[in-house]
C-alpha cells in the first residue's frame, strides 16, 4: 500500500484537490468544529467555502 | 510681511488637515456624520450666498436623516450590543472604495459614495471569530497590528484572552525564522488590516496557519480564512469590536467579561 493511500484523505472543501505542500491551511469550522481544509490557490483567489456540515460559507 | 503671512497660513492649513484625518478615522460615529452633512452645506453656501441660499439650507435637513438610517439588513436582529452603539462608534462607515471580496458585507451605498458595512454581519462573524478562537489555546493566539488605531486595542485584547500581541512593525521572520528571537509558533492569526499587516498574512500563509482579518470595504480577502467585517480605520470602530470579541471570548471559555469599552479606547 502506498503512503497516499495511508494517509488521511485531505481534500480541499472550495475545490476538492487532494492537498499537498505548504501554504494550505487546516482549521475547524467556525460554527461546527468540522475539519476544514484550503488548499493554496483557493485561499490566494479568495474562493469561497462552505462547510459541508453545518453550511457556514466563508472567509 | 506677505511673505511671513503665506508661510503661516501654509502651515495652519497643514495643522487643519492633521487635525481632521484622525477625527474622520477615529470615530465616523454619529458626531462625525453630523460633521460631514454640515461640511458640504458651508461650501455650499459659501459658493451660493450670492445666488441662493434657501435651497442650501432645505438640503441638510433632507440628507441628514436618511445619512445612517438605514445601515442592516434585518432590522430585528439581535445583536451583542445597540445598533446605536455600534453607529456611534462608526463601525458600519465603509470606504468609498469597494472590492468585489467585500460586496457581499456591504449592506448599500451612501449619497457621499461611503459604503455601509451591513452591521447584523459584522456582529455576526464577532460571535463567530470568537467561536473560531475559543477553539484554541489563549497562547496560541496571535494579535497584530500596524496600524496606529489599533495598537492599543489589540494589546488589550491579547491582554484580556490572554494572547500574544505583535504591534507596530510586524519583524520579518518572527513565524518563520527560528534563528530569530522573537520567534514563535502561534495556530492561528487575527489581523486588523490585511493590507497593513501584509508581512504577518504573508508568513501566516507560509507556516499553513489560519488568518481572521478585520476587513473594511476597501480590503481583498486574499489568503482570509474568516473575515470581520468592520471599518478598520477608526478609533473608536476598532476599541468596539475588540472589546466584543474578548468579550465574546471570554464568554466562550466560561470566564466572567470584566473589561469595559473604556478599557480597550486608546488616548487621542
Amino acid at each position: 500500500m502506498s503512503t497516499t493511500d495511508q494517509q488521511e484523505t485531505r481534500s480541499c472543501v472550495s475545490c476538492g484537490i487532494n492537498i499537498a505542500g505548504t501554504n494550505a491551511a487546516a482549521f475547524k469550522c467556525p460554527e461546527c468544529g468540522k475539519q476544514i481544509y484550503r488548499c493554496a490557490k483557493c485561499r490566494k483567489q479568495s474562493n469561497l467555502y462552505e462547510c459541508p456540515d453545518c453550511g457556514f460559507t466563508g472567509p | 510681511m506677505t511673505d511671513n503671512d503665506a508661510p503661516q497660513e501654509g502651515l495652519e492649513a497643514a495643522e487643519a488637515e492633521i487635525d481632521e484625518e484622525p477625527a474622520e478615522g477615529a470615530g465616523p460615529a454619529a458626531g462625525s456624520a453630523e460633521e460631514e452633512t454640515i461640511e458640504p452645506v458651508d461650501e455650499q453656501d459659501a459658493e451660493t450666498d450670492d445666488v441662493e441660499a434657501e435651497t442650501t439650507d432645505e438640503e441638510p435637513e433632507d440628507e441628514g436623516p436618511t445619512l445612517d438610517d438605514d445601515v442592516m439588513s434585518d432590522e430585528e436582529a439581535d445583536l451583542l450590543i445597540p445598533v446605536e452603539d455600534y453607529l456611534g462608534a462608526g463601525v458600519h462607515i465603509g470606504t468609498q472604495q469597494k472590492t468585489k471580496d467585500m460586496e457581499r458585507f456591504i449592506h448599500r451605498v451612501r449619497t457621499d459614495g461611503l459604503y455601509v458595512l451591513d452591521v447584523s454581519k459584522t456582529d455576526g462573524r464577532i460571535r463567530t471569530a470568537a467561536d473560531f478562537l475559543a477553539n484554541y489555546a489563549p497562547e496560541q493566539i496571535l494579535v497584530t497590528s500596524s496600524r496606529q488605531y489599533g495598537r492599543f486595542p489589540a494589546e488589550k485584547f491579547a491582554e484580556a484572552v490572554g494572547a500574544r500581541a505583535r504591534t507596530g512593525r510586524f519583524i520579518p521572520g518572527t513565524l518563520t525564522n527560528p534563528k530569530y528571537k522573537g520567534y514563535i509558533e502561534p495556530d492561528v492569526v487575527v489581523v486588523t488590516d490585511p493590507i497593513g499587516d501584509a508581512q504577518a498574512v504573508k508568513e501566516a500563509i507560509t507556516v499553513g496557519i489560519p488568518v481572521i482579518a478585520m476587513c473594511d470595504s476597501n480590503n481583498q480577502t486574499s489568503n482570509v480564512d474568516l473575515v470581520v467585517p468592520t471599518n478598520n480605520k477608526g478609533r473608536k470602530a476598532l476599541s468596539v469590536v475588540y472589546w466584543l470579541l474578548a468579550n465574546e471570548v471570554l464568554d466562550r471559555r466560561g470566564a466572567e467579561p470584566s473589561y469595559s469599552l473604556e478599557d480597550f479606547e486608546s488616548m487621542l
